[in-house]
């Protein structure tokens, strides 16, 4: 799914429903982030729950392209949170950033 | 994309001053004169933050915040609000109408650049 | 950071709220006192601090702040506003304007000065009850830098948990994190479980977002708190040194029990504590009172202190809407304006020339179309240098106010006209003259209470200041309802001094008049407050200087009324153009009244004498070939140009009527400003010179002469 909206507090109640959609509709749910050009800790809140409700269905959450803007906000949060979640649990989800803006752990 | 601050106050030298501040850390400054004449200028453009004065002529600051409030493309902006010590009461009251920062008046130029860079770095 | 502009910026505004404050607070030392002024003046002393602040001009912050706070619990009315306190708070307020002035010079502000502003803080502190303390003031301190207290550079560990609303009243809370990331080096982790609603009632619009944050930085705790201070309430922020001992890791662990084991984990990640050390700390939690131990700063939230004062002034004004429309400008950048214009009048006066010359039709019709527009834009221009006088005149008020205080009398200042508007030039150079003649009025014009009231008028005597248009000029009186000039002993002194000698006679203008005669004083004894180096000849010539005149009407029953009229502006004239022999001269447009040929029967009819019958009038003329010594060949014709100026008229014999020009004044060199008659130059279209004439010193001129002639003749 491609998002194109900025993914901010602004747009956070518009982008749910269509976020949700995805995870649940989709064998295998994946964002593409490369068109957003600003996020903030609500549009990171969405990719949270994304992951959390892909993995609830035992689905693996990727997220394929990321812009500068979103790279640069990911990179102040540890992806290791992923990896900790699998160790929790044991379910083989991630957030897989690939694409333009590797995020830095 | 630099971000944009709203600055109002109705001292023009104190806009002055926090522009050069803020302009020097990176930031564009977009200035009102009091609170009517800011809502003017949250005609659609991207505001960042919002740096509001609480005694103003026409519309004093904790008016202009509840109006903001009710902006849908502004509603989210974060404001810091300028107080005074003997302003608690004033401080208390713009908190409640949702800007949840201050700055002390008086406050020297660096002191308004720490407060806003926790808020939104340039 | 420059902020030379700036700090120019502060005092032109800190004086502009100066002087409103001054209005005030008269208004106050006068009784009159209302809420939404005491507000205004609060606003004024609460700006000039607060952006004082901004220059580090600490001086003017302590003073101010004490004015501040006096003036804050007069609007919550716990202090009562008094005549007294307003003369106070006057004094503050000069004190006020000297700080700002010794901030613009940059030097520090006089010893003397200093006392004194301290005697007045002091005054202003026994009506908080308190000491205050003189010394410069403090900065509010929020945002201070705090001092580093201690150095680290191991990782502190930070762990946040931001309430629901955060992202409803505009925080991002990676705004925060962010910010810590310009303190030191960060690891966060997302910690989002906690209370994180199934998918379909979770709010977009809340924060269920937790982070836990390993810091590497050589900072404080107070800084890193710092950080946060703005969500304090919306954030649960505990922060755990570096170098802390496990068990203070475990206290945190403990403190949210839910997520033990999983905030154990993140600590490992974070770098705070090794899996080694984290499994043996919890095999040890045998002793509940080393878990117990809090080590969280667990800062109480300051909860609100809701004053009670209640605000009873309503802040939202009307009457300063038009604040926000004004731009400020440097008065330097609006003269080169006026001065670029002023050379485009030139050049298309120009253009016109060589179009009439040329016969070009359409070149004419541009030119005409050129000439309209550049007189609008000319127009235009000089409105920006026009300002109402009004500013000038509430200055007064408090001289006023002074003035009688000083002199024992009870004296009121009477102010109209106040929006006519002049050149801003004129304005700032009226100023001293007017000072001069308001002191004057009260000094000389006004009689002492005991007196008046014994000839039955009222106690209170009244100074009028009015200001209107008139036929191209402004004109601006101040009156007295005082006891009038008393002609004979302006008569006797004047004999005296040797001004006039008795057998002249005069009439009542012409004795006024001489009171602006040099060295001419009637008061019996001089007081100290004429005596300040400015005279009447003095303020006749400042308004001589600005192309003005001054004349008085005076009775005994009405008092003194001195009417100074001025030109609208300085800069710019409508002129009509006259030629004589080559020579051409320019007659400002708005002084000229008509124009008559001198038809070689009417010159046979003067008979020699400088006269014409103009329908029934004499008319005195006088012939400029004369009067300039222009001895090029007489032109065939002759015209006379009928003159007037401040109900006066006379004749101006010229060859040849040239029509009108707008003409831009350039002043005369120093060598010919002595020069009676002439008032400036300027440059004609075609680039030759033509001197404007100034009709009032002409005037003058006729009629001196027409008196002594009829005296001779007598």
């Amino acid at each position: 799914m491609l998002i194109e909206q900025n993914m901010t507090i602004y747009t956070a109640a518009e982008l749910k429903p269509l976020i949700l959609a995805e995870v649940r509709g989709s064998e295998s749910p994946e964002f593409d982030l490369a068109a957003v050009s600003e996020i903030d800790s609500a549009g990171i809140q969405l990719l949270v729950l994304a992951r959390r409700e892909a993995r609830s269905a035992g689905r693996m959450l990727k997220i394929v392209g990321v812009s500068p803007a979103v790279s640069e906000s990911l990179s102040f949060i540890s992806l290791a949170a992923g990896t900790h979640m699998r160790r929790e649990d044991g379910a083989p989800d991630r957030i897989a950033a690939q694409g333009n803006g590797e995020a830095r752990t | 994309m630099a971000k944009t601050i709203l600055v109002v106050d109705d001292s023009a030298s104190l806009r002055q001053v926090v522009g050069i501040a803020l302009k020097g850390a990176g930031y564009d400054v977009v200035e009102g004169c009091d609170g009517k004449d800011a809502l003017t200028k949250l005609d659609g453009r991207k505001v960042n933050l919002i740096i509001s004065d609480v005694n103003m002529p026409n519309m004093d600051g904790i008016t202009f915040v509840k109006a903001v409030k009710q902006l849908a493309n502004y509603k989210f902006t974060p404001i810091i609000m300028l107080t005074t010590e003997s302003q608690e009461g004033k401080k208390q009251e713009g908190q409640a109408a949702g800007a949840k920062a201050w700055v002390v008046k008086p406050f020297k130029p660096e002191q308004m650049l720490n407060a806003v860079s926790k808020l939104c770095l340039p | 950071m420059n902020l030379d502009a700036a700090l120019e910026t502060y005092v032109v505004e800190s004086q502009e709220l100066l002087t409103q404050m001054e209005e005030s607070l008269l208004a106050f030392a006068q009784g009159s006192v209302d809420a939404e002024t005491i507000n205004a003046v609060f606003r004024a002393a609460h700006t000039i601090k607060g952006s004082a602040g901004l220059f580090g001009l600490d001086g003017i912050v302590g003073f101010t702040h004490t004015v501040e706070s006096v003036l804050d619990q007069v609007r919550d009315n716990t202090i009562p506003m008094s005549a007294e306190l307003a003369t106070l708070l006057l004094h503050c307020r000069d004190h006020m304007g000297h700080l700002v002035d010794a901030a613009a010079s940059g030097e520090e502000i006089d010893p003397e000065r200093a006392a004194e502003g301290a005697q007045w803080q002091g005054k202003l502190g026994k009506y908080l009850g308190k000491e205050v303390e003189t010394a410069t003031g403090k900065i509010g301190g929020e945002g201070a830098v705090a001092a580093f207290t201690k150095s680290a550079t191991d990782y502190w560990h930070i762990s946040l948990r931001f309430g629901v609303d955060v992202f409803r009243n505009g925080m991002d809370p990676l705004s925060f994190i962010r910010y810590l990331s310009t303190i030191g080096d960060i690891v966060a982790v997302i910690h989002y479980a906690h209370d994180m609603p199934p998918a379909d009632e979770m709010d977009p619009e809340s924060c269920y977002l937790g982070f836990e944050i390993g810091l590497r930085a050589a900072t404080d705790k107070a800084t890193i708190e710092s950080a946060f201070e703005f969500v304090r309430e919306d954030c649960r922020v505990s922060i755990v040194e570096p170098s802390s001992k496990v068990s203070d890791y475990l206290a945190l662990i403990k403190e949210l029990p839910d997520e033990e084991i999983r905030l154990g984990d993140i600590l490992v990640r974070c770098g705070a504590l090794t899996q080694h050390e984290l499994d043996a700390a919890i095999s040890l939690q045998t002793r509940p009172k080393l878990l117990g131990e809090i080590l969280i700063d667990q800062k109480a939230v300051l909860q609100p202190v809701i004053q009670a004062a209640l605000d009873k002034q309503k802040q939202v004004k009307e009457s300063k809407g038009h604040e926000s429309r004004f731009i400020r400008l440097d008065a330097e950048k609006l003269d080169i304006l006026i001065n670029r214009i002023g050379e485009l009048v030139i050049a298309g006066a120009g253009i016109s020339l060589s179009a009439k010359r040329a016969g070009a039709v359409e070149l004419l019709e541009a030119a005409a179309t050129l000439a309209t527009l550049v007189e609008d834009v000319r127009d235009s221009a000089l409105q920006l240098r026009m300002v109402p006088i009004g500013a000038t005149f509430n200055r007064f008020q408090r001289v006023v106010h002074d003035v009688s205080a000083e002199l024992g009398k009870d004296i009121a200042l009477s102010i109209s006209g106040a929006d006519t508007e002049m050149d801003k030039t004129m304005v700032d150079r009226i100023g001293d003259p007017l000072m001069h003649l308001i002191r004057n009025a009260m000094d000389h014009g006004i009689e002492p209470t005991a007196a008046r009231v014994a000839q039955g008028k009222s106690a209170k005597g009244t100074v009028r200041l009015n200001a209107y248009h008139d036929a191209g000029s402004i004109v601006i009186e101040v009156g007295d309802d005082g006891g009038g000039l008393k002609r004979e002993r302006i008569m006797a002194k004047a004999i005296e001094r040797g001004l006039v000698t008795a057998d002249q006679k005069l009439s009542d203008s012409e004795v006024y008049d001489i009171i602006f005669e040099p060295g001419f004083s009637t008061a019996a004894q001089i007081s100290n407050l004429s005596g300040r180096g400015v005279g009447m000849d003095v303020v006749k010539r400042s308004i001589t200087d600005l192309r003005g005149t001054v004349e008085v009407e005076s009775s005994e029953a009405a008092g003194t009324t001195i009417r100074i009229r001025l030109p609208l502006t300085l800069a710019i004239i409508d002129g009509f153009l006259v030629g004589v022999g080559k020579s051409v001269f320019v007659v400002p447009l708005d002084m000229v009244e008509e124009c008559i040929e001198l038809t070689p029967a009417s010159r046979e009819e003067t008979k020699g004498r400088d006269f014409v019958n103009l329908r029934g009038k004499v008319l005195p003329f006088i012939q400029a070939r004369k009067l300039f010594g222009i001895d090029d060949v007489r032109g065939r014709r002759e015209n006379i140009l009928v003159v007037r100026y401040a109900g006066q008229r006379a004749g101006l014999v010229v060859d040849e009527l040239m029509g009108e020009a707008q003409t831009v004044i350039k002043p005369l060199g120093k060598l010919f400003q002595a020069v009676k008659g002439i008032g400036g130059s300027t440059i004609l279209g075609d680039g030759r010179v033509a001197l404007i004439l100034d009709v009032p010193g002409l005037l003058q001129h006729v009629h001196r002469e027409a008196i002594d002639g009829v005296l001779k003749a007598a």
